[in-house]
């Protein structure tokens, strides 16, 4: 305890030298900012960002007059773009990188506005229930979905944790190889077919992935293994998983490629052979960017959302046991948003945005995990690329 | 360290071993393709060749190679075989030879005892701890040949033999598929063949640093030709299936087109699939025209909304801001949302952008939230495009005197150009696919009679807005969208095709054009690379 106290007085005073010399900074830059700029400027930047926010206030509230400001924004920039236009330029760029930011905050912000009903109706129960009192008698994993008022999201977390693993075991092994091929194996011919091979495998549109996999996987699975349902989550994952394939090829292939020359050929100058070299040296020293690939991948995997729609059942339940991915159930959480979205209200609708917020969370957790473990690496090669 | 003193022109009996090891190679690779000829159903598994039934066929394959191998793994032991071998194959290739022979006890046990845990769970441990003493404790030549061999030997004679035939089935308990004979078979053997070649990779190059190279590569190399193969199914798919309903009624001369002022007609090409709407009454062929439009004008309002968003904000960042936390965050930002599920942005545009701007689902949302997905691409593509122009130009040119926001324009950006352009239209490849988002925010009717008539639609008025254009406030149909609303109605209005007939011509359509902008943006990085490097 008698420790403690002066700890937290030397924290208090880092703290307020730390906002002294923030302030101190800010001042400076006001003074530089305004000392090198011309009044007009300043008066055009003004104007520009009132006009800015002021449209997005409008536009919030969902007024008409919004067209009021954006007309005052294009003449403010028109005149200024005539006057100052290395300023207005400047202006603009910031403005346009404030505006990609705030898309990701508004995002946030309205997927938890909006699911807020949801939470309020069910607690935490929302991502915990897996048995619906209201039923009689109550059995696991059953209506859950809308039944006596009762949302709950597990059924198609568990569908999602089913298809993404399925995926992953699929896209994770199977891409690695791919990189290895791409960047270390093949030789430069092969690898001018092969590299924008896999990138139009990547810009095959989702849709259609979903409809082979309908007319021809699911029949394929229905008619030669017996499943009891056209769809299972097996057949969803199997393309699920071809689908996310590039995407760890690619990041895992961009890694491996950024391992320096000169680490592998010290190690062949050693007299090991290239597989060698491959094993021990590239793929340990490119690890967490092959890693960053495999992540990411599983991002996409977990977000896919039309091939999985098109060719799951829809039967909200727990497959018994938990790993008979040929069960008749399928639901994920990208599939109820995309089949229910589009007539839902109400409570309903905001349990839906509460799947989006927990799928944008998984994901983006995924994205930050991906960039820590690239920073690191870029690190750890010597930084720079 | 152990391929110091191998010689392979002083290797004279070698072509013994080379002679085995390129046969065995030539089985397993014909067995390989033979499997997926089967699981792709290209053939029946009751067909006979030459008397006998293709399942037993592939067993035999398989007792081929491991015999072979077996060959192979006791010659090189004897000395009969010029090899390298190290003096253990490695604890983890034990590992998964004991993973196996474990998995090849239990199901032995389970054939002989009975499905109880308490029995075969014993035998199954007992069997894979031997696999793995027998492929760690011998030297590599043994270690990593007579394994597998045992493997495929047992299991191929097993299969050879009738104990596995197209009319079995395996039905466990924990799932409710059941797994038949006529697909079992083909999917071990394709796994064995594949185990097979690795090690007969391996033998080829007389084992040691060598064989472990080689064998590894003949498995990544199959796995990548596996890969290239699915693409080429998929689009060989999409393209046999969708071809006929595309060309329906198509023909270069059967169109008639007339002169202006002149009334001469004269031939024309005809397409109906491309130029007709889908609904409507008097149509007789129905087209996608109504989506082939709407795509264009999602993609187009896209552009306009995010390229000069992303391409603004990569200036500032690169060439404006300086590195700190700032940047830091929109780059987090960026590439947050850059993996963002697309179904997200859908919930997003519904409920921030449909109330306040059209109160249902309409072109213009569609086109924002596309714009939305887009940005992010723009912006990481023309930042490394940015970021390539090398330091020298920009100094070169503020020597010259000129202000900073000068040298972007006539320097930085003119250089950085091609990337960007790149980076651009890969980006619209890949939104113009995009489905999702459509389904909260953009589509209508299923099969709609009229293309939206945006130029046409534009009002003046005297009231705030000023401007309005209904066909942008109101929803229309894209090809993604129209592909999978062909799927999920029901049946199709007209008897000329079946609801699965238009899909595959949509799918064609679709495909068309993202590999047409795919093809665009591949070949505009090759000519701008070209270019760089004359």
């Amino acid at each position: 305890m008698t420790q403690r106290v002066p700890q937290a007085r030397e924290v208090l005073t880092r703290l307020r030298a730390a906002v002294t010399r923030r302030v101190d900074g800010t001042k400076q830059r006001a003074r530089d900012y305004r000392s090198r700029t011309e009044d007009g400027a300043i008066a055009m930047h003004g104007l520009v960002i009132a006009s800015v926010l002021l449209t997005f206030l409008l536009f919030l509230t969902g007024s008409r007059w919004t067209v009021l400001p954006v007309l005052s924004f294009l003449g403010t920039m028109g005149v200024g773009w005539a006057r100052y236009q290395a300023e207005a330029a400047k202006a603009l760029t910031f403005l346009t990188t404030v505006a990609t930011v705030s898309i990701l905050t508004l995002i946030v912000a309205f997927l938890l506005l909006e699911s807020i009903p949801a939470v309020r109706a069910m607690g935490v129960d929302l991502f915990m229930r897996v048995r619906n009192p209201a039923m009689e008698p109550p059995t696991l994993g059953q209506g859950l979905w809308g039944r006596g008022g009762v949302w709950s999201l597990t059924p198609m977390m568990l569908g999602t944790a089913i298809t993404t693993l399925i995926a992953t075991l699929i896209a994770a092994p199977v891409g690695v190889a791919g990189a290895v091929f791409v960047s270390e194996i093949a030789p430069g011919r092969v690898r001018e077919v092969v590299k924008p091979g896999i990138e139009l495998m990547a810009g095959i549109p989702s849709i259609t992935y979903g409809f082979i996999g309908l007319t021809i996987v699911n029949q394929y699975f229905y008619a030669e293994f017996g499943t009891p349902t056209i769809g299972t989550y097996f057949a969803a994952g199997l393309m699920i998983g071809i689908m996310a394939l590039p995407t760890v090829v690619t990041v895992a292939e961009d890694a491996l490629n950024a391992v320096p020359e000169e680490i592998k050929s010290g190690a062949l100058a050693m007299g090991s052979t290239n597989w060698q070299t491959t094993k021990s040296v590239t793929i340990p020293a490119g690890l967490s960017g092959v890693s960053a690939g495999v992540l990411l991948g599983v991002g996409r995997a977990m977000g896919e959302t039309m091939a999985a729609t098109v060719m799951l059942t829809h039967t909200k339940g727990f497959p018994s046991p938990v790993f008979d991915v040929f069960s008749r159930y399928g639901e994920t959480l990208t599939t109820v948003i995309a089949f229910e979205g589009g007539n839902a209200s109400g409570v309903h609708m905001s349990a839906l945005f509460a799947a989006g917020v927990v799928l944008f969370v998984m994901v983006m957790l995924l994205s930050v995990a991906s960039q820590y473990v690239e920073w690191r690496m870029h690190r750890k090669l010597g930084g720079e690329r | 360290m152990s391929n110091v003193e191998r010689n392979r022109l002083a290797g004279a009996d070698s072509t013994a071993g080379d002679l085995v090891s390129t046969g065995i190679l030539a089985v397993a690779v014909v067995t390989f393709l033979a499997s997926w000829v089967l699981l792709l159903q290209w053939a029946d598994e009751t067909a006979t060749v030459a008397g006998l039934s293709v399942l037993k066929l592939l067993g035999v394959g398989l007792v081929v190679v491991g015999g072979g191998l077996a060959f192979l793994g006791l010659g090189s032991w004897l000395d009969y075989v010029d090899t390298a071998p190290s003096s253990t194959a490695g604890v983890t290739v034990g590992a998964v030879f004991g993973l196996l022979w474990a998995i090849v006890g239990g199901l032995a046990a389970t054939l002989v005892l009975g499905n109880d845990a308490a029995l075969w769970l014993p035998v199954a441990a007992l069997v894979g701890v031997g696999g793995f003493l027998a492929s760690v404790l011998p030297p590599e030549d043994v270690g990593s040949t007579l394994p597998v061999a045992g493997v495929l030997i047992l299991l191929g004679g097993f299969v050879a033999v009738g104990g596995i035939n197209a009319g079995w089935t395996w039905s466990p308990a924990w799932s409710s598929a059941e797994f038949p004979g006529s697909e079992l078979v083909p999917i071990l053997v394709v796994f064995g063949t594949l185990l097979g070649a690795w090690s007969a990779g391996k033998a080829k190059a007389g084992f040691g640093a060598e064989g472990r190279q080689t064998g590894a590569y003949y498995l990544v190399g199959s796995v990548v030709f596996g890969m290239l193969g699915v693409l080429v199914l998929l689009i060989a798919f999409i393209v046999t299936n969708g071809l006929e309903t595309m060309l329906t009624g198509a023909s270069l001369t059967g169109g008639r087109f007339t002169l202006p002022f002149v009334g001469v007609r004269l031939p024309w090409p005809e397409f109906p699939f491309l130029l007709n709407q889908t609904g409507g009454l008097y149509v007789e062929i129905p087209g996608v025209l109504p989506a082939v439009v709407g795509t264009l004008w999602l993609v187009f309002g896209a552009i306009t909304f995010a390229v000069p968003l992303g391409i603004g904000a990569a200036v500032f960042l690169t060439e404006y801001a300086e590195r700190g936390r700032f940047t830091q965050v929109v780059e987090v930002a960026t590439n947050g949302l850059w993996s963002t599920p697309s179904i997200v942005f859908g919930l997003f545009g519904l409920a921030f952008l449909v109330p306040r701007i059209s109160g249902g689902n309409s072109i213009v949302v569609g086109q924002l939230v596309l714009g939305f997905m887009l940005l992010p691409l723009v912006l990481i593509t023309s930042r490394e495009a940015i970021l390539a122009v090398p330091d020298a130009h920009r100094d070169a040119s503020a020597a010259l005197g000129v202000t900073k926001w000068q040298t972007i324009r006539s320097v930085v950006l003119p250089a950085a150009m091609p990337g960007t352009i790149t980076g651009v239209i890969l980006g619209v490849g890949r939104i113009a696919g995009e489905t999702a988002p459509l389904l909260l925010v953009f589509g209508g009717a299923p099969y709609p009679s009229n293309s939206p008539n945006v130029l046409g639609s534009f009002q003046l008025s005297a009231q705030p807005p000023f401007v309005t254009n209904e066909a942008l406030l109101s929803p229309a149909s894209a090809l993604p969208y129209q592909l999978y609303s062909t799927i999920t109605a029901g049946v199709f209005p007209k008897e000329i095709f079946t609801n699965t007939e238009f899909g595959w011509g949509t799918a064609l359509v679709l495909l068309l054009v993202v590999v047409g902008f795919y093809a665009v943006g591949v070949g505009s990085r090759l000519y701008f690379r070209r270019k760089l490097h004359e």
